[in-house]
């Protein structure tokens, strides 16, 4: 593994999202804070509304206090925790969107061209031919024409693509394709990866 | 296996119906999840339903409108399908993919789940014994429902089944345990209107947070309607015995999903079994059905009242009959109650729950319970009996013993089958109705109750 | 040489491979890489088809298929009672134990413990001549089963050498050899049977001797016999489960198969509840010790399914050979008979009725035939025998479709489950019009020697009132009851009595869940006494509504609940009190 790009690895992926985590951690954390902090209130709010209710019906069975008073909390309770749940997502894509930016920006020396030649590898494995096309971003091109050599039987295609990085691979009969840029990476891995930045935040489970 | 996956084949052989069958697959699994694109990059669910000799045939949960053989291609992801499951699931409404239906973002999963779920191992299952009080008359007193327990509602177009399907998913309760309770509820293709109903009615009373919705309605894909059930029973299980809920499963309308069904076999040409549905329509249900329960050394349980209609109110139509071979009984609502505005209309003589002797009795609801509900049963049976009768020859053909009958009919359907929407009784409010009922017949009439019983309950007017 | 072959199709349950051609018929076979248990169900070229026993969920073309060269077999040997099995014979504990409270793939036990010590007391000595079937010596494999070793029906026989003394063996241990043509064959506690071939016998003998399940419908009106065949055919609903669970509680034989054949996990469940606390009223024994079950519920992979059935039928002829009464209880044979359609369709054969196969019937004639009672191969003589008796769920209650009307050719008892009965919650439901039993004339014998010479007699004349009233109810759905002359009316009244005191059992009572063949007879002759007085008495001038009213009446009625087994002299002094009644009513109007 050592000679390959750090962002072939999952572990490599995740130190860079903590790193980008500490930098907005602080940002994160107040904004989740004003979100309960609004819930609270919209649970204050809710009480004297809610003993006002009781006076009201205070000669009325129990049942109805009891289903009245469900009635309150509950949607209350509802509203305050999806509040919070749009605060932590909005957290999520900040996190997100920062990691894309930089992914994007990053340094193509080095072992970058490594990495491309093991997105390749993966993709004739995968496909079960090495008659392919492969298609990169105009960043990536000249990389990905370097690594060609060791391929044969692999062309590159004069299309480019709109991604962060990576490449996408086609068999020369069109039939399949293979999505292996860093994009079709972090999406495969988005589900697992918000469920970590939420666990920082301490909510989720 | 997650590496392996993710290929795009642009070979499409065939669609027809809700398949598509793609061409020169190399590496496709059965059960594996498919994201089809369209021309337009619009992209839509499938899974594979058979795959061999370089063929896969997909099925397209959303359907194949649109689709064209050269613009399509199919992606095979590499796993089957999976619903993220969490706590923060509660609350939500999602459409019947499992998708937020509410503007809200996916949930965080606490883990992703297949949606087929696994059999339960019937060695390490629970017998369900603990009695669910639904607050409605009938069905507590006399088909009683409890937890783990599948029960669906028989019905037919146009009836209440789903006022009464809301009213215990709002009423229910567990008595004599602090432990959470929640409502998973499955629509599947039924009108916008009745979705709505149910949503506002656990609103309304403050249930909504402990409950989460799927919504397939009569205009979304039809095919989805197969993965509608999937999806809310993963959910269901996740909180029960993950998070030790005790949930309530309502999922309206089963012959919606068999037609789903039926669509599916009739694309792929295979030989029918009854009225066009498939031979392994038994099989199928079964795997919806059978997620009902509770296991050893959990705390939570499933509980599963299917809502299905009978294509013109008959019972012995393959949906309701399969249905009923698999589940724990049934309720069964009548049309000739419903129109003479009886509600809940339920035909207590067509309807049964297996699983009551076991939750009721000493210690659950009260001693004498299974006894008057037999005594109930058998004097509104003969009341039956005699109405009919009567009919024919009129009362003055009727003894005198006969007489007493007719009345016992009457007040059956008046006092205690009769219950408003929104009024929760209590088991002992039922159990006081049902001795009164009893009550209006002779004392040697009663031939299924003990003595101690008679002497203890009978009260004669 | 196993075949060792690689997938080229999968669809559900089906899977194809190449590459087999040294694959056998009906051989077991591991299926992909999670190696999945399957069996060879047609060969064509080097293509095997092969049902898959196990979910296929994920299971792709090019994974490995390798054959076991053995055909689907159960071992069979002491541990087998008292267990849950999978339609494999898997033990479903065992599993769970692998994969917690779902059942996962790809798992492989044995089917009983193999390192359980038993005490062996053998029977034969060094230097005798065994053939199949021989007993070698027996161990107690429960508080009711002494389990005999028997020398398997395939082995060749010979000379006893190296036998062990008596002791405390575990399964794996070699119990003697055989020596034959200077061949020496191991001898141990257990071996193993295909499930698909019937297990040999001496000779057949005719069913004379009851079933008695202590359920009055069915013991006195439509009898089964032990080795015979039975079927229960009903709609959803009509206690079909319930009263086969009764079968399986109390008929007196010795060892009881139930197999759970696509039907509810939850009824599985309650057997294995339940029946650890049922004392068998013979023994006082929990009835767990004597029961074997058979679970292969709905949800489970659909071609386990068709396996349990004969999975079941082969453990209980293993343990007629030891010369026991074994019953087997199958519920359902209609969700056995959709595996099979299920998978003939996947091999695209030509369907019969309402799309199953034309071998539907010859299945079943096959499975049937397993029963009997029959004299085992060997020494010592042992009888035992297998009574079969199979549910059937027919489709709309409708007794038509071809599951039932290809059973009935096959059964000679036959008890029709009646869904209007069930509404009007007459328990157990069966019609006793439609309902019937061909070893009726051959268990009288037994009747009228062991409880009343009256036996045939009182039962036709009980069944009469029952015919009587049919015809009765068609003249009173016209005309109302008013319409009878009280003769007629009694018949009512009195059929009425033998449907609730006789006909009708309540098997969540405790006293009434069980009733043995005198009460039977008791309350069965009060019944047809009740009328034959009754008549005598509207003779001498008595009127129906002093006859309704006498106080026996509701004591009879509640008397199937109110006396227990032992307690007869109570229905003597019913009888008694029954007498002294209609004396003083008949008293009154005679001396008016």
């Amino acid at each position: 593994m050592g000679q390959l790009h750090p962002l072939t690895s999952n572990s490599a992926l995740e130190s860079t999202i903590d790193k980008i985590l500490t930098n907005t951690e602080k940002n994160i954390v107040s904004n989740i804070k004003s979100a309960l902090d609004d819930s609270q209130q919209n649970l204050d709010d809710a009480i004297p509304k809610l003993d006002s209710e009781y006076d009201k019906i205070i000669s009325d069975a129990k049942k109805e206090a009891d289903k009245i008073e469900k009635q309150i909390t509950g949607s209350s309770d509802i509203e305050a925790r999806n509040k919070q749940l749009l605060a932590l997502e909005e957290a999520v894509d900040r996190v997100f969107s920062t990691a894309l930016d930089q992914i994007a920006n990053a340094d193509r020396s080095g072992d970058y061209s490594n990495l491309i030649k093991t997105l390749i590898e993966e993709a004739i494995q995968i496909l079960g031919t090495s008659e392919i096309s492969i298609s990169t971003n105009t960043k990536d091109k000249d990389i990905v024409q370097s690594a060609l050599s060791q391929f044969s039987g692999a062309e590159l295609s004069s299309e480019t693509i709109n991604c962060l990085g990576g490449i996408k691979v086609k068999s020369k009969d069109g039939a399949m394709t293979f999505d292996n840029t860093i994009d079709a990476r972090i999406e495969r891995l988005k589900p697992l990866i918000r469920k970590e930045i939420a666990a920082k935040f301490g909510v989720g489970n | 296996m997650t590496t392996e996956g993710g290929v795009q084949y642009s070979k499409i052989a065939e669609i027809k119906g809700p398949l598509v069958v793609v061409d020169d697959v190399e590496n496709a699994a059965f059960d594996e999840l498919v994201e089809i694109e369209t021309t337009e990059g619009e992209r839509r669910l499938g899974k594979v339903l058979e795959v061999g000799n370089g063929k896969a045939i997909v099925q397209v949960f959303e359907g194949t409108t649109g689709l064209s053989i050269s613009g399509t291609k199919a992606k095979f992801v590499g796993k089957v399908m999976e619903m993220p499951v969490s706590k923060e699931v509660l609350g939500r409404v999602f459409d019947g993919l499992g998708k937020p239906k509410d503007g809200l973002p996916d949930p965080i999963a606490d883990k992703f789940v297949d949606i087929n779920g696994e059999p339960m191992n019937p060695e390490q299952r629970e017998y369900p014994k603990d009695f669910i009080q639904t607050g409605v008359s009938v069905i507590d007193g006399l088909m009683t429902l409890v937890r783990g327990q599948k029960l669906p509602i028989f019905s037919g177009s146009g009836m209440s089944h789903n006022l009464l399907a809301a009213q215990i998913a709002r009423q229910a309760s567990v008595v004599g345990t602090s432990d959470d309770f929640a409502v998973v509820f499955a629509a599947i293709g039924v009108q916008y209107s009745e979705a709505e109903y149910f949503r506002r009615s656990l609103e309304e009373s403050g249930a909504l947070k402990r409950s989460v919705l799927f919504l397939n309605t009569a205009d979304d894909p039809a095919i989805e309607r197969i993965i509608t059930p999937r999806v809310a029973l993963t959910v269901a299980e996740y909180l029960a015995f993950d998070l030790g809920m005790h949930v309530l499963v309502v999922i309206t309308d089963m012959t919606n999903y068999a037609e789903a069904l039926r669509e599916i076999s009739a694309a792929r040409e295979e030989v029918p079994g009854r009225k066009g549905y498939p031979g392994y329509l038994y099989t199928d249900l079964s795997t919806l059905y059978e997620r009902a329960g509770k296991l050893n050394g959990r705390k939570g349980s499933v509980t599963q009242v299917p809502i299905l209609s009978m294509p013109s109110d008959d019972i012995t139509h393959p949906i309701p009959d399969l249905t009923g071979y698999i589940t724990e009984g049934q309720i069964v609502v009548g049309r000739d109650l419903f129109r003479q505005g009886v509600y809940p209309p339920i035909n207590i003589l067509m309807s049964l729950s297996r699983l009551m002797k076991d939750g009721i009795g000493e210690g659950s609801t009260r001693a004498d319970h299974s006894e008057v509900s037999n005594q109930v049963y058998d004097a509104y049976s003969r009341a039956q009996e005699v109405r009919a009768l009567a009919g024919i020859v009129g009362k003055a053909g009727l003894t005198e013993i006969d007489l007493k009958y007719l009345e016992v009919g009457d007040t059956f359907e008046k006092e205690f089958l009769t219950q408003a929407t929104d009024e929760n009784r209590t088991i002992e409010e039922t159990l006081t109705l049902m001795w009164k009922i009893v009550s209006k017949l002779p004392k040697n009439e009663i031939t299924k109750i003990k003595d101690k019983y008679v002497e203890q309950y009978y009260k004669e007017e | 040489m196993a075949a060792q072959g690689r997938i080229v199709w999968v669809s559900g349950p089906a899977v194809k491979a190449d590459g087999m051609s040294d694959a056998k018929m009906y051989e077991t076979v591991t299926v992909g890489n999670s190696k999945l248990v399957g069996e060879v169900i047609r060969l064509t070229g080097d293509v095997a088809f092969i049902q898959v026993y196990e979910s296929t969920s994920g299971l792709k073309p090019g994974e490995p298929v390798i054959g076991t060269g053995n055909p689907l077999s159960v071992l069979l040997g002491p541990g087998i009672i008292g267990q849950l099995y999978d339609g494999i014979q898997r033990p479903l504990r065992e599993l769970s134990k692998a994969s917690g409270s779902f059942i996962g793939r790809g798992i492989t036990t044995t089917a009983v413990d193999m390192t359980k010590k038993y005490h062996f007391v053998p029977t034969i000595s060094n230097g005798d001549v065994v053939h199949p079937g021989f007993v070698l010596g027996t161990v107690q494999e429960t508080d009711l089963i002494e389990h005999s070793i028997m020398v398997p029906p395939d082995h060749p026989g010979g000379v006893i050498s190296n036998l062990v003394s008596e002791g405390d063996y575990d399964l794996e241990t070699v119990l003697a050899t055989v020596e034959k043509d200077g061949q020496s064959l191991p001898l141990k506690m257990y071996h193993k049977w295909p499930v698909r071939k019937p297990r040999p016998y001496n000779k057949r003998y005719d069913p004379t001797v009851p079933l008695l399940t202590g359920q009055r419908v069915i013991d006195t009106f439509f009898p089964i016999a032990k080795g015979g065949t039975g079927s229960i055919p009903g709609a959803f609903g009509t206690g079909k489960t319930v009263t086969l669970h009764q079968i399986a509680k109390w008929a007196d034989s010795q060892v009881v198969v139930y197999i759970g054949c696509g039907e509810r996990g939850n009824e599985m469940t309650e057997v294995l509840v339940e029946f650890p606390h049922l004392k068998d009223p013979r023994s006082g024994k929990p009835l767990m010790d004597r029961t074997v079950l058979v679970a292969n519920t709905s949800n489970m992979p659909v071609a386990a399914r068709e396996a349990s059935i004969y999975t079941g039928v082969t453990i209980a002829e293993y343990y007629r050979d030891m010369g026991k009464d074994v019953v087997l209880v199958a519920d359902s044979t209609s969700r056995w008979a959709e595996s099979l359609r299920e998978m003939s369709g996947r091999l695209e054969e030509m369907p019969a009725e309402e799309g199953y196969p034309s071998y539907l019937a010859s299945r079943l004639a096959e499975f049937y035939e397993r029963a009997g009672r029959v004299k085992a191969t060997g020494s010592p003589d042992r009888d035992g025998s297998v009574t079969l008796i199979g549910a059937v769920s027919p489709s709309g209650g409708d007794f038509t479709e071809p599951v039932t009307t290809h059973t009935m050719r096959f059964i000679k008892t036959f008890w029709a489950l009646d869904a209007k009965l069930a509404y009007s919650r007459h328990y157990p439901s069966i019609n006793w019009m439609n309902s019937y039993s061909g070893y009726l004339a051959d268990i009288a014998k037994w009747w009228s020697e062991n409880i009343s010479e009256d036996w045939f007699k009182i039962r036709s004349e009980t069944y009469g009132i029952l015919q009587r009233e049919d015809t009765l109810k068609e003249i009173v759905r016209l005309l109302g009851p008013e319409a009878l002359p009280d003769e007629e009316k009694l018949i009512l009244e009195v059929a009425r009595m033998v449907k609730i005191a006789l006909l009708q059992q309540n098997s969540f009572d405790d006293v009434d869940t069980y009733c043995s063949p005198e009460k039977q007879f008791k309350l069965m002759k009060l019944c047809v006494d009740f009328y034959n007085k009754g008549q005598q008495a509207l003779k001498e001038g008595a009127s129906l509504s002093d006859i309704r009213e006498l106080g026996v009446v509701s004591s009879l009625l509640k008397a199937r609940m109110d006396v227990k087994d032992d307690e007869m002299p109570k229905l003597d002094q019913l009888d008694k009190d029954m007498q002294e009644q209609f004396k003083s009513i008949s008293g009154v109007k005679v001396s008016n």
